[in-house]
């Protein structure tokens, strides 16, 4: 006879184990479903189409002023700088990512830590681009996120420990990953961020069971990209066809355009919309041309990665408008006809509203005051116009000394930069987080580089106004017209969140937590985390409370430019934070 | 006693290798030591900052530090009656940056790691001196001083596919190889209306641009002057020839190197600055340039007051 109790026990576990696995694995039907359920956010974006809106009216504009912490989580250590991360929730617990490459899971009732991984980043390692992580992604049993030396890790979601670890570029050539990646069909997708010169950008896709490598699309003109299949890597085309088109010499060899800010997923059309990075080198007089496919957006084919369509927002960029701005699809109800559309705001300061299923422009807007480098778009097209003394000079046409400085509009960081807007089908506004800055630029008299010398351009961020830098704005598709504004003194650098309560959640590098009323602005709920919010709010339900998620914690580029706004974030300190916020139950319909 | 044992281990397997790098900082607060001239001269060792991969001037064989930055640092190490220890540096976007994560900050991955001298910083007092839009001094957590030579660009090409450079003009027929992102590529990407921009190719260094050379993908490659030379001094180099054009619009010809420390550390630069003094001027340096078959040029800065006989000792030309 066998013993029977250590038999039982076994069978037992054995059952909790499949039970448990059953319950908390993550599909690919929950994640097509993410923007309809509201008690999980298996998806960057609370749905793949990137509207970060929530059906949830338990919070609305009546009651939000009752929203109250539940809990706060430190990520420790003495490693802080910007938090941009976006949590995930399922079955009760948070997933979310920290600067260096920090992930965590949190048991959402208690605010308790479950596991933490800390990715083991190599010595000399010098990231390109701040320290920052948005987010994991879910599938199936896993955690998966990337890594500042540009690997893919998935961990196992109940330990933290590493089921596979995949390169997806080599950090030492200047790459890395910082965006949350996005999963399709069972695809782990992700785009690659990397410096200033010598990268090529690429979007990869790699099996979420697995780690393997499934196609890979170099978003520069003139690289072939590949699929593969049985271990074997196929051919399936050059991007854009062949080299040397928009490009002169052989810069496209080592053309940037990173997709580093990571992309959305339409099912209706089947796409992936990803934005790509400036051009290299910084200087546009040495690289006549549009440039292909930098400041782009891209529509790919998420079985074999293939470019169904691009739009270009900064043809032959010069100033760094980095045009990697999320692609939010939307439905675009006009002259009662729906039109599938997506809708991005550009670093250039332009809004720009296309049509997903062939990238047709349907129209473009300023979403910013004033924008000096473009005198508009063509209507048709939506081709910028250029103002040609608004693009600065070739460093070596210009004599000894700082030349002519050029004012552009809007600087560099960009009239809107990473942090995702969002999109209300109630209110059909879009919700941008944006600023208002311009920059100096001029040629640097005097400039070195590895022991040599070198040319380089100078230059410098400025207000635009005195009171304010930050503006959140709603901005309606239809007619382009902002129909409120909130002004912030600090630059905006975090994510907003909508909801069909009415509300609008944003958070300020002063510290706050803030929402407000979809349809007027107002301000209707602050709380101070007690450091910089550069992270992007979510919220859901849990036992029949509506919950709000947000990160606390000052950093990213803004602090890493000097000039003028520098003077308004200097204070501000940093911080490593998750907070969550409820509104309890006897508070829903309270007056 | 285990954690002693091996603490005793670990510094018996570190002492034969001098040249590696030695961690110094302060682990419980994260930060750099402070090594101020006597902490230097006590600690017995000095940390000289140099960039990796990078030849003739510093650069690893067999797991050795090499290179004439390497060399020279050496000679600064036991004029002062210490160990050289080598400190190797990655490098950023440019050279303030350069400074702040080797010279006077760390980097913000690496907190507790910076030399104690830099190598080869261009010795520019307009550099030195640059201001910011509000008016601060950029540079002025450092000390640049000690020019020990003259840089200058450079091209080498292959005379079986150009019989002469007399000028630049002739890469607007024929390929020519840079470093990416130097001041060559963008000299030859925009010089002469950007006529030779289509005929320049682009490579990760010298040496991989010499490669395509030798592969006969570029007639020419150009570069600073020590890297080329140092090429040409290989033997499968040997059919390639020095050019002896001008370069027409480019702002920056020649260009002094010395060195930097933080600016709290300005003892500390003295002596070096002593050192390197006599060294450059008794003719030292020179003779650790011919000795890696590399031509050595006096600082313009020594230039200004030395006379013609002391400068051709500098030289090496008695």
């Amino acid at each position: 006879m066998r013993s029977n109790k250590f038999g039982i026990r076994i069978a037992a576990s054995a059952l909790a184990l499949a039970v448990s696995c059953g319950a908390h694995a993550v599909t690919d039907e929950d994640i097509l479903k993410d923007a309809e359920t509201t008690d999980d956010i298996v998806s960057y974006g609370m749905g793949l189409q990137g509207q970060r809106f929530s059906p949830l009216t338990d919070l609305n504009t009546d009651n939000v002023k009752h929203l109250q912490p539940v809990w706060g989580f430190a990520f420790g250590g003495e490693k802080m700088r910007g938090q941009e991360s976006q949590p995930m929730i399922k079955d009760g617990v948070m997933y979310v990512t920290a600067s260096y490459s920090r992930v965590y899971a949190i048991d959402v009732k208690t605010g308790e830590e479950i596991w933490q991984y800390d990715a083991r980043l190599p010595d000399g390692i010098m990231p390109c681009c701040d320290v920052v992580n948005r987010g994991v992604a879910l599938y199936n049993d896993k955690v998966i996120f990337g890594t500042l030396d540009a690997k893919l890790v998935a961990l196992n979601k109940d330990t933290g420990k590493p089921m596979w670890i995949k390169k997806v570029a080599d950090y030492q050539a200047g790459y890395a990953i910082t965006a949350a990646p996005l999963i399709v069909k069972g695809k782990v997708i992700t785009g690659v961020s990397g410096g200033e010169f010598g990268i090529v950008g690429k979007v990869e896709a790699y099996d979420a069971n697995t780690g393997d490598l499934m196609w890979t699309r170099p978003t520069v003109e003139g690289h072939m990209g590949y699929v593969y299949k049985d271990g074997k890597k196929i051919e399936s085309g050059i991007s854009g066809g062949k080299a040397g088109q928009t490009w002169p010499g052989d810069m496209w060899k080592n053309g940037g355009a990173a997709p580093w800010l990571g992309g959305t997923y339409d099912e209706e059309t089947d796409s992936l919309f990803f934005g790509t990075g400036n051009p290299a080198p910084w200087n546009s007089h040495l690289r006549p041309g549009d440039n292909l496919f930098s400041s782009s957006r891209l529509a790919i084919d998420p079985d074999d990665g293939s470019i169904k369509w691009h739009f270009q927002t900064t043809p032959h960029d010069g100033w760094d408008y980095d045009g990697v701005n999320e692609l939010i699809s939307f439905d675009l109800k006009e002259n009662g006809k729906t039109i599938k559309a997506a809708a991005t705001a550009d670093r250039n300061g332009f809004f720009y509203v296309l049509n997903r299923e062939n990238g047709d422009f349907i129209r473009g807007f300023p979403f910013v005051d004033k924008i000096t480098w473009a005198e508009g778009l063509d209507p048709e097209t939506g081709r910028p116009i250029f103002d040609e003394n608004g693009r600065p000079g070739d460093p070596l046409n210009s004599e000894a000394g700082k030349g002519e400085t050029v004012v552009a509009q809007p600087a560099f960081l960009g009239g809107k930069n990473w942090m995702p807007m969002a999109y209300n089908p109630q209110t059909e506004l879009f919700y941008v987080p944006s600023n208002e800055w311009s920059m100096d630029i001029w040629n640097e008299p005097v400039s070195y580089k590895k022991g040599a010398a070198f040319l380089g351009a100078g230059f410098t961020i400025k207000p635009t106004n005195d009171e304010y830098i930050g503006v959140l704005r709603a901005m309606d598709p239809k007619t382009g017209e902002e129909v409120w504004r909130y002004e912030n003194p600090a630059p905006l650098w975090g994510g907003v969140m909508t909801t069909a309560g009415d509300l609008v959640f944003t958070g300020t590098p002063e510290g706050y937590l803030k929402a407000f009323d979809a349809k007027t602005g107002e301000e209707l709920y602050k709380f101070n985390t007690g450091s910089g919010v550069v992270g992007t709010p979510v919220t859901w339900t849990m036992d029949g409370e509506q919950y709000v998620s947000v990160l606390s914690g000052w950093g990213g580029a803004v602090p890493l430019w000097g000039g003028e706004v520098a003077k308004v974030v200097k204070n501000f300190n940093q911080g490593g934070l998750v907070w969550t916020f409820k509104l309890p139950k006897d508070r829903v319909a309270a007056n | 006693m285990k954690t002693i044992l091996s603490f005793l281990i670990s510094v018996l397997l570190s002492l034969p290798v001098v040249a590696q790098e030695v961690n110094d900082g302060d682990e419980l607060l994260n930060r750099p030591a402070d090594r101020t001239y006597d902490i230097v001269l006590d600690s017995g060792y000095l940390k000289v900052g140099v960039y990796r991969d990078f030849p003739p001037y510093s650069y690893e064989v067999d797991g050795q530090p090499r290179g004439i930055d390497v060399e020279l640092g050496k000679l600064i190490a036991q004029e002062m009656g210490v160990e050289f220890r080598v400190h190797w540096i990655i490098p950023d976007e440019e050279l303030g940056d350069d400074l702040r994560n080797n010279v006077w900050k760390g980097h913000y991955l690496d907190k507790q790691r910076l030399a104690d001298v830099m190598m080869r910083v261009p010795y520019d007092k307009q550099y030195a001196y640059m201001q910011d839009s509000t008016g601060e001094y950029i540079n002025e957590q450092v000390v640049l001083f000690g020019p020990y030579q003259q840089e200058t660009w450079q091209i080498a090409y292959n005379p079986e596919k150009l019989d002469t450079v007399d000028t630049v003009a002739v890469f607007q027929y024929h390929p020519i190889g840079v470093e990416i992102d130097t001041l060559p590529d963008f000299y030859l990407s925009s010089a002469l209306q950007g006529r030779m921009r289509n005929q320049v190719r682009h490579y990760p260094n010298v040496r991989a641009a010499f490669e395509a050379m030798r592969n006969g993908e570029v007639s020419a490659v150009m570069g600073m002057r020590a890297e080329i030379h140092h090429e040409l001094a290989k033997p499968e180099n040997e059919a390639f020839m020095q050019a002896q054009n001008g370069f027409p619009g480019l702002m920056k010809q020649v260009w002094d190197v010395g060195m930097a420390v933080k600016h709290t550390h300005r003892q500390l630069g003295y002596a070096i600055e002593g050192i390197v003094n006599r060294l450059v001027t008794e003719g030292t340096l020179s003779e650790a340039f011919t000795g890696m078959e590399l031509a050595y040029s006096v600082p313009g800065y020594y230039r200004d007051f030395l006379s013609e006989e002391a400068i051709a000792q500098a030289e090496g030309q008695k």
